[in-house]
């Protein structure tokens, strides 16, 4: 079911990449692509470009096959192809196929992922490609811009955030008398205790990524200590601060806050039975389905700490360095990813929020996803998630010392401390493998 | 892992059909034709395992003896220094990987006897002349077909440690109701062991039922007629005609079972900290997930030559046995 148009659209692009690859002239640098014009169109011959992202759940797989559509639809001389997989697919797939040739045009990456590709020179430095498009740091969220940047060179373009919040089922915090969302840790601890004396265990704490791990690291950064040192030579997450936050977690069940060994998702999962009031989660749950006959409202994660902080991730567009790769397509990719950034409008019904200041400041996104704005008021002081090499396995060490301490296997200072050591030796093995 | 395939071909053969052509060398022009037609009948499975199978093990070999990272261009031959790391305390993959080869271990001790016995009982109930034999051969055979995703999704509702079915209906009846049956030791084993006998006891269930078929049924009759009871024909008879398929079920059991990943990583998340973290989980984090592919291919090898002692102890013992029976 090709449309006809698109049938000739793909028959002048093979032939004209069949072209380029016999007349040898396809190498090609960093830096933009000739054929965009100032204006942000794209003026060269027919491409085709494909288009490589993880978006297979949710509202996501009727979402992005329409803007593709619609992008095609204005876009004569560029068609995008998606291909959409599972992101560990992804993560296992697209190093080796761009090393052979065959990866995408362009693709979108979570941001701890970005430094292991660019370590790898698997991505173009896409610092001309910016310039082109006319996009800055201040076109994003603080610190979301900077997160494509390692060693010098800027390698991707945000596309969405998604920080954490706090959900209230506001039915099981009546049951406590209170209406107030707590705001801080003397407020929040109250509502726990008050909770308690009503017979429900306020938030229920797990030791797994989802979302244990987040909250950690947002308690971390609240108590005013960090994850690594500046040039992530070192883990520091068992420092005071460290300490602190998990100790704050593990003391949730000693105080009878939260029950014990509470198993990935059953505090979501309590949230929605009406077993607990409050649940640390991403701003993605506020498309959950299974809120809907729930009396809930999403608010600020509490501040615990000394100062206020949340965990947010992050996603980007990157520009994949194929061997080979045709500037032209890449320069068609460009302009893509800038129409979708400015058409990103919708991307909200997938419970992401849109990286664009200007898609995400227009009123009209706020009429239409209300219980979007605690998630973007927070974007002011959120914190992204590290940008370094292979990060991602000494990341794993932090969940590790959680899951530990909130089992009971070890306490907090002991569990974060064995856990730094190993994670410094993962850092140490990261240099030696991805270089300097 | 990929290497088990020739150790499982192997393992249901007995003295087959090996009495007949006493003159071979009569005959050799149509052996030789039928020599031929026999390995056009194999190339097609043949050069999907040299292909997919042999080939990626001898790669494997050359891999593990490299820093072969899937980014750089050239390889550098590293000689046996990945395996030496892998044997060195305090190196980065050392401690990790042996308390992964200690999980794996302690799930294969835990989990195959139960794997072999049920099944064997179950079979024995099933062989007996009952009503609708073959619906209830049905019933035990079908969670075999369900995907280990399926399997992980199932189970995890039914045991969430507050909200899960299970500890719901134990609360109901007076037990504890808080048990943590995906989080934390020792209850995690139990429900490992649990879900992975009843998933895949049907697979051995049917392949004992076949053994069982094959027992003379004259051996039974000469057994009852010699006095024996039912205790004492399943201890002399069932048992010693069970053993060719006894140990065909307990080496690719063993296997099976030394291979475990879904269920762990979808239930436990190899949690509480590593305790449920099985070898081939961590070899496949680190090598495909962390790209650390040359440690992770040594690892795979050390774990090859484990269960390849593993399965030669199981045959030489079972062929002893085998070799007493018939005298």
């Amino acid at each position: 079911m090709i449309k006809p148009w698109a049938r000739r659209a793909i028959g002048a692009s093979i032939a004209l990449a069949v072209g380029i690859a016999i007349s040898g002239c396809s190498a090609s640098g960093a830096g933009t692509g000739g054929a965009v014009s100032a204006d942000g169109e794209y003026s060269g011959p027919d491409v085709d470009v494909t288009f490589w992202h993880g978006w297979t759940g949710g509202a996501a797989p009727t979402i992005v096959p329409q803007l593709i559509q619609k992008f095609n639809a204005e876009h004569e001389n560029i068609t995008v192809k998606a291909v959409p997989q599972e992101w560990g697919d992804i993560t296992a797939k697209m190093p080796l196929a761009i090393k052979a040739g065959k990866g995408p045009d362009v693709a979108v990456l979570h941001g701890d992922d970005l430094a292991t590709y660019a370590a790898q020179n698997l991505l173009q430095d896409a610092g001309g490609i910016i310039d082109g498009l006319g996009y800055s740091g201040d076109d994003f969220p603080k610190g979301v811009f900077d997160k494509g940047n390692f060693r010098d060179a800027q390698y991707a373009v945000p596309w969405s955030v998604t920080p954490l919040g706090l959900y209230v089922n506001k039915t099981v915090l009546a049951k406590a008398g209170i209406t107030e969302i707590p705001t801080d840790e003397a407020s929040y601890t109250a509502a726990l205790e008050a909770l308690k004396g009503a017979g429900v265990a306020g938030e229920w704490v797990d030791g797994y990524v989802f979302t244990g791990t987040f909250e950690f690291q947002s308690l971390i950064w609240q108590f005013g200590g960090d994850m690594y040192n500046d040039d992530v030579t070192e883990a520091t997450f068992n420092s005071e601060a460290g300490v602190k936050a998990l100790t704050w977690m593990t003391d949730l069940v000693k105080n009878g806050y939260s029950p014990a060994n509470v198993a990935q998702d059953g505090n979501i999962k309590a949230l929605i039975a009406g077993e607990t009031a409050f649940n640390w989660n991403g701003v993605w749950q506020t498309t959950n389905s299974a809120f809907a006959d729930l009396d809930w409202v999403a608010a600020p994660v509490p501040q615990i700490g000394d100062e206020k902080a949340v965990w947010s991730s992050s996603t980007h567009w990157v520009f994949p360095q194929n061997k080979g790769q045709d500037k032209n397509k890449t320069a068609a990719a460009s302009v893509f990813v800038k129409w979708m950034n400015d058409n990103s409008m919708g991307w909200a019904e997938t419970g992401e929020l849109p990286a664009a200041n200007t898609v995400r400041e227009d009123p009209a996104l706020l009429e239409q996803y209300p219980n979007l704005e605690p998630f973007m008021n927070e974007l002011e002081y959120a914190h992204y998630e590290t940008v370094s090499p292979g990060i991602s396995e000494a990341n794993a060490q932090i969940t590790l010392a959680l899951n530990e301490a909130l089992t009971g296997k070890k306490d907090p200072k002991s569990a974060l401390d064995d856990a730094a050591d190993k994670a410094n030796q993962i850092l140490k093995a990261n240099q030696d493998k991805y270089g300097d | 892992m990929t290497n088990t395939a020739p150790l499982v071909a192997t393992a249901p053969q007995r003295n087959g059909a090996g009495g007949r052509g006493s003159r071979p060398s009569a005959r050799r022009p149509a052996s030789g034709r039928k020599t031929l037609t026999a390995y056009l009948f194999l190339a097609p499975f043949l050069l999907l395992f040299l292909t997919f199978v042999v080939g990626p093990a001898i790669f494997g070999i050359w891999m593990s003896l490299t820093n072969w990272s899937p980014f750089r261009e050239v390889q550098t031959f590293v000689g046996l220094q990945n395996y030496i790391n892998l044997f060195t305390p305090g190196t980065v993959t050392a401690s990790d990987f042996w308390k992964s080869m200690s999980v794996t271990g302690i799930f294969i001790v835990a989990s195959v006897p139960f794997l072999v016995v049920v099944p064997l009982l179950v079979a024995i109930l099933l062989n007996q002349r009952i009503r609708a034999t073959t619906a209830f051969r049905t019933i035990f055979f079908a969670p075999y077909v369900l995907g280990v995703a399926v399997i992980g999704v199932i189970w995890g509702y039914i045991l969430d440690t507050q909200s899960g079915i299970l500890n719901h209906l134990m609360g109901l009846i007076g037990l504890p109701s808080n048990v943590p049956w995906t989080v934390d030791v020792p209850w995690v084993w139990v429900s490992l062991v649990g879900v992975t006998v009843w998933w895949t006891m049907g697979l051995n269930t049917i392949i004992f039922l076949a053994g069982l078929k094959g027992i003379n049924a004259d051996l039974y009759e000469a057994a009852s007629l010699d006095g024996a009871g039912t205790v004492n024909k399943f201890w002399n008879v069932t048992i010693p005609g069970l053993r060719p398929v006894m140990t065909f079920i307990t080496t690719t059991t063993i296997l099976a079972s030394a291979n475990m990943f879904g269920q762990s990583y979808l239930l436990t998340k190899g949690g509480p900290g590593t305790e449920t973290r099985t070898a081939i989980m961590y070899i496949a984090d680190q090598g495909l997930s962390q790209n650390n592919m040359a440690p992770a291919a040594a690892m795979s090898y050390v774990l090859f030559a484990a269960l390849a002692v593993i399965s030669v102890i199981n045959f030489r013992l079972q062929r002893e046995r085998v070799e007493k029976g018939l005298k």
